[in-house]
């Protein structure tokens, strides 16, 4: 199946790797690479979204649990992610950009969407506290190759985050992970609305910059 | 607008943090700016991967990935 998949679906350019920041970390060796995968997908191949779900279920699950906060409710968005995966393939361009930052800007827009109609805002800051604290043991599983490398790439994107001052990370959060707007994170945070802004502004910059920098060592 | 402004201003847009009294000016900036505007919000969409990464994967479930599968290949039959 890797061998079809990279046959049948070209690589891209040399001008569309060096136009975007690259940090979605090397594949094994004759692993079919993301966009090949995708392709696959675009042609109804299910082996084609079976190796994908294999490669990004954990990271797409982590975001929506961070999102939502709540196992059974990830899994069933999880489900329904990948199924609007297979459906919507053949909206996907690799002239806007790599398959995974389509497939998070999925996710995201579902997980927050799920929020939203469960208007749990209140209940997932509660469980946010649990959770948070049982985290990092509790939701560990035998590392993939992919997973290993995808593992480097997160302690290098997380040491940019880090350096960013609390207050920019906590707006950053509250936009990105709970769909928050400039006014809502001001008024959840008690803070004025251009300082918000500013917050976002600058931190923003700063992650973007970062990854400018991460592309020379991944 | 300046394009550093368009560029503060497009990292905002991608995560859906612009105000809606914001859009309309920036899209105007869009226009104008074309092309290299364009090019600037796809590298943007970069940040949405990087959040992602930046999480430790959870586990998921091979019962999921059964369900998924047998629905991709029922719908791909039908």
């Amino acid at each position: 199946m890797p061998g079809n998949l990279e046959s049948s679906a070209p690589l891209e350019t040399e001008d569309e790797k060096s136009r975007l920041p690259a940090i979605v970390p090397a594949l094994p060796p004759g692993a079919p690479s993301d966009l090949a995968l995708m392709r696959a997908i675009q042609a109804e191949e299910p082996e084609a979204l079976s190796q994908l779900y294999d490669r990004y279920s954990g990271i797409l699950k982590a975001l929506v649990l961070r999102v939502i906060h709540n196992e059974a409710e990830a899994d069933d968005l999880l489900q329904e992610i990948f199924m609007e995966i297979w459906n919507q393939a053949k909206n996907f361009s690799s002239h806007k950009g790599k398959p995974l930052g389509w497939m998070v800007t999925l996710a995201r827009r579902r997980a927050i969407d799920g929020l939203r109609k469960k208007q749990a805002y209140t209940r997932a800051e509660e469980r946010l506290q649990s959770e948070s604290e049982q985290q990092p043991d509790a939701w560990v599983h035998n590392a993939t190759e992919v997973e290993i490398a995808l593992g480097d790439t997160r302690v290098l994107i997380r040491q940019v985050i880090d350096s960013l001052p609390p207050a920019q990370q906590q707006a950053i959060e509250l936009a990105f992970f709970r769909g928050m707007s400039q006014r809502e994170i001001a008024a959840n945070t008690n803070t004025p609305l251009g300082t918000v802004k500013t917050r976002l502004e600058l931190g923003l910059k700063k992650i973007y910059d970062g990854l400018k920098e991460l592309r020379h060592e991944l | 607008m300046s394009f550093e402004e368009f560029q503060n201003r497009s990292r905002l847009y991608v995560i859906g943090a612009l105000e809606p009294e914001e859009i309309e000016e920036y899209e105007g900036a869009r226009k104008s700016f074309g092309q290299k505007a364009e090019d600037f919000i796809r590298e943007c969409y970069t940040l949405h991967e990087a959040f992602a990464l930046s999480l430790r994967p959870a586990k998921s479930s091979a019962a999921l990935k059964n369900r998924l599968m047998a629905m991709v290949r029922e719908k791909k039959q039908r």
